[in-house]
């Protein structure tokens, strides 16, 4: 798959789902133009580029070298890495309330360093502990942010 | 009050210990983050946005716009000693300034670097400071036809200037503007795309689709390279340039202050467009252009000068207007937001206090800056040695937690996160985000302008044919898409394959 087309599959689907829900929305009329007017004209656009998009990405396929057709392998290339942070991440997000931001950031930048940096345990465990305490620090108490304190008291 | 005046009395309030202390932070930092490959002036701006909580507006502006604006002196410096441009406008930069350092020539290329991005940013604010209050005089004769006109011409020359091709960048708006409409509709309370999410009815926050896209993003394609990169060392006494050296960059200075501070005023990625239109203007206008490539320092001074007279001139319209013209001034009108400030045509007149104070702020923090950035460049350089697996979590971090204080919304982080992983997407397959995220934050005001104007025209169009000003936008918008769809179908020049090759 080339670049192209995986934009115009980027662009078709939201042209569909802006499309299929502002049909729902009142239109109005011209000289009162309702909720609907401005993301079904969007919709309409996003789904003729798209169109117009897929039928080149097939095109640009068919001239291209083999070494210019790898556009969808370069994508998943050295995909592993931000998998693995976008995960981290969602995963901190879920229970940032119920951990806290000491516990939960301490954790997180532990997960980071060891699985995704490659760092040796001891080291990560210092690293996330001192960079958990000393954001914390400066953003709960210097800059004054409600962070939430979960398990701890504070 | 006068010019002069009002530059007085915002020299009054830039010069208080506070303000120096935050210009000399968003200066210091904006350095940091220009040095450093993977953090651009956005992602800069955006880490230090929770910072600026506890501050007044002035004191937030004057630190953010010093992020900018110092991030364009840093970009210079790894691309003139290591081959990698800190920062992207500072990718031309390379060309010339990596050769000249092989050659033993690159603390000359530093100072006539930074010596050209201070000329370079000076007369910007020059220009900022005059033009900015005359086009908010002038647009407060804007209703909402003028407002739409000017943000049809806006997205249209996005689209002709954006790093991608026209018919690249306008789905990207087009997608921006449709998720500029998730929320509650402003004129009749309908709720659209909130599928009875309470947290979606205001809209999708600003902050976290900003940071998320371009921070986020930016730093998820930056885990996927390699960063370790031989470091040339640079003694003090070579930082000063021979007189021939000197002579040779004088015109291309100026050239570039020129040349940076109009496309500055242009929707897209300017700061990148200006070093590339300086570079090939220089090359065009060289007696031997078979040289450049090999160390001339009119490559240097010429591209340097224009990135930070563009972004200079990329305040004008953000500020008087309140229309930003490219992703870093959209995240300071962000700041400004939170803080209670709409920029827009009554912004200088109702805060001339945070107005002036950014003008003096910015004539001292870029003498701040040429003084952090010649003797103390060794240090700049020796942060290239803290490894981005450290780094990155850190960072990561701070985006979390800058996106959670403004509304304590684990919601919001999913948005952050969201828009991360679309940014991502969006830069693997070659696509640019700025675009979209402009869109996301101009599309309400666009929409809004639209309905009005129809609705006090009772529906007919012509509404926009009725003033010469709406007259002449809406021409402009025609004929700029007519030529773009023009150059579209034609085959492409060397030099647009090579600008778009560069970008």
């Amino acid at each position: 798959m080339t670049k192209d087309r995986a934009a115009s599959l980027l662009f078709l689907l939201t042209g569909f789902y802006g499309f299929f829900f502002s049909v729902q929305l009142p239109m109005g009329r011209w000289n009162e133009p309702g909720p609907g007017v401005f993301p079904i004209t969007l919709s309409i656009l996003l789904l003729l580029s798209g169109a117009a998009w897929f039928i080149r990405g097939k095109r640009g396929a068919e001239e291209k070298t083999e070494g210019e057709k790898a556009g969808w392998r370069a994508i998943v290339r050295n995909f592993s890495t931000p998998m693995k942070i976008v995960g981290l991440t969602a995963l901190l997000i879920l229970a940032f309330n119920r951990l806290g931001y000491l516990v939960g950031a301490s954790l997180y930048l532990f997960a980071l360093l060891f699985w995704v940096s490659r760092y040796r345990l001891i080291f990560s465990i210092g690293i996330a502990v001192v960079i958990g305490i000393g954001s914390w620090y400066f953003f709960a108490k210097v800059l004054a942010v409600q962070l939430p304190t979960g398990l701890l008291s504070f | 009050m006068d010019v002069f005046g009002n530059l007085a009395s915002g020299f009054q309030t830039a010069l208080s210990l506070q303000n120096i202390y935050l210009c000399f932070i968003g200066c210091l930092w904006g350095t940091m983050v220009g040095v450093l490959p993977g953090i651009g002036p956005l992602a800069g701006i955006t880490l230090l946005i929770p910072a600026t909580f506890g501050l007044d507006a002035t004191g937030a502006i004057i630190m953010l716009a010093g992020i900018y604006y110092g991030a364009m002196y840093g970009g210079s410096t790894t691309s003139i000693l290591m081959n990698v441009p800190g920062e992207s406008a500072s990718v031309v930069t390379c060309l010339d300034g990596y050769q000249m350092t092989l050659k033993g020539r690159g603390g000359a290329a530093l100072f006539i670097a930074a010596w050209g991005s201070w000329i370079g940013g000076t007369l910007s604010i020059v220009g900022l400071m005059v033009l900015a209050p005359t086009l908010a005089n002038f647009a407060m004769k804007f209703g909402p036809p003028e407002m739409f006109s000017v943000l049809l011409v806006a997205f249209i020359l996005l689209g002709s200037l954006g790093s991608g091709s026209f018919f690249r960048t306008m789905p990207m708006v087009f997608l921006g503007l449709l998720i500029g409409t998730i929320g509650m509709d402003p004129l009749t309370g309908s709720l659209r795309f909130t599928h009875n999410v309470p947290d979606l009815y205001d809209g999708i926050g600003l902050l976290p689709v900003a940071m998320g896209a371009m921070g986020i993003g930016e730093i998820l394609i930056a885990t996927e390279e390699s960063l370790l990169r031989a470091i040339h060392k640079v003694k003090f006494r070579e930082l000063l340039p021979t007189r021939r050296e000197l002579g040779d960059s004088w015109a291309p200075i100026f050239r570039g202050s020129a040349i940076g501070f109009v496309i500055g005023l242009l929707p897209g990625s300017a700061h990148i467009l200006s070093s590339f239109v300086s570079y090939m203007a220089e090359k065009r206008l060289a007696k031997r252009p078979e040289e450049f490539g090999s160390g001339r320092i009119e490559g240097v001074a010429g591209p340097e000068t224009a990135n930070n007279a563009a972004s200079g001139s990329a305040m004008i319209p953000f500020l008087s207007l309140g229309i930003p013209t490219g992703p870093a001034p959209a995240v300071m009108m962000i700041a400004l937001l939170i803080h209670g400030i709409s920029p827009g045509p009554l912004f200088i007149s109702k805060h001339p206090d945070v107005f002036w104070g950014l003008i003096a702020s910015m004539y001292i923090g870029n003498v701040m800056l040429i003084v952090l950035n010649l003797p103390l460049v060794g240090i700049f350089v020796s942060l290239l040695r803290i490894p981005f697996r450290i780094l990155f979590p850190a960072i990561l971090l701070i985006c979390l937690v800058g996106t959670y204080s403004v509304n304590t919304s684990t919601f919001e982080l999913g948005v952050l996160l969201s828009f991360g992983v679309l940014g991502y997407f969006i830069r693997k397959i070659k696509y640019d985000m700025a675009p979209l995220i402009l869109a996301v934050i101009i599309g309400p005001t666009m929409e809004l302008s639209l309905r009005q104007s129809l609705m006090r025209s009772d529906g007919s169009f012509s509404i926009f044919w009725e003033s010469s000003i709406t007259m002449t936008l809406i021409a402009v918008s025609i004929l700029l898409l007519a030529w773009n769809v023009y150059r579209g179908l034609r085959p492409k020049a060397s030099w647009e394959k090579a600008l778009e090759e560069g970008k």
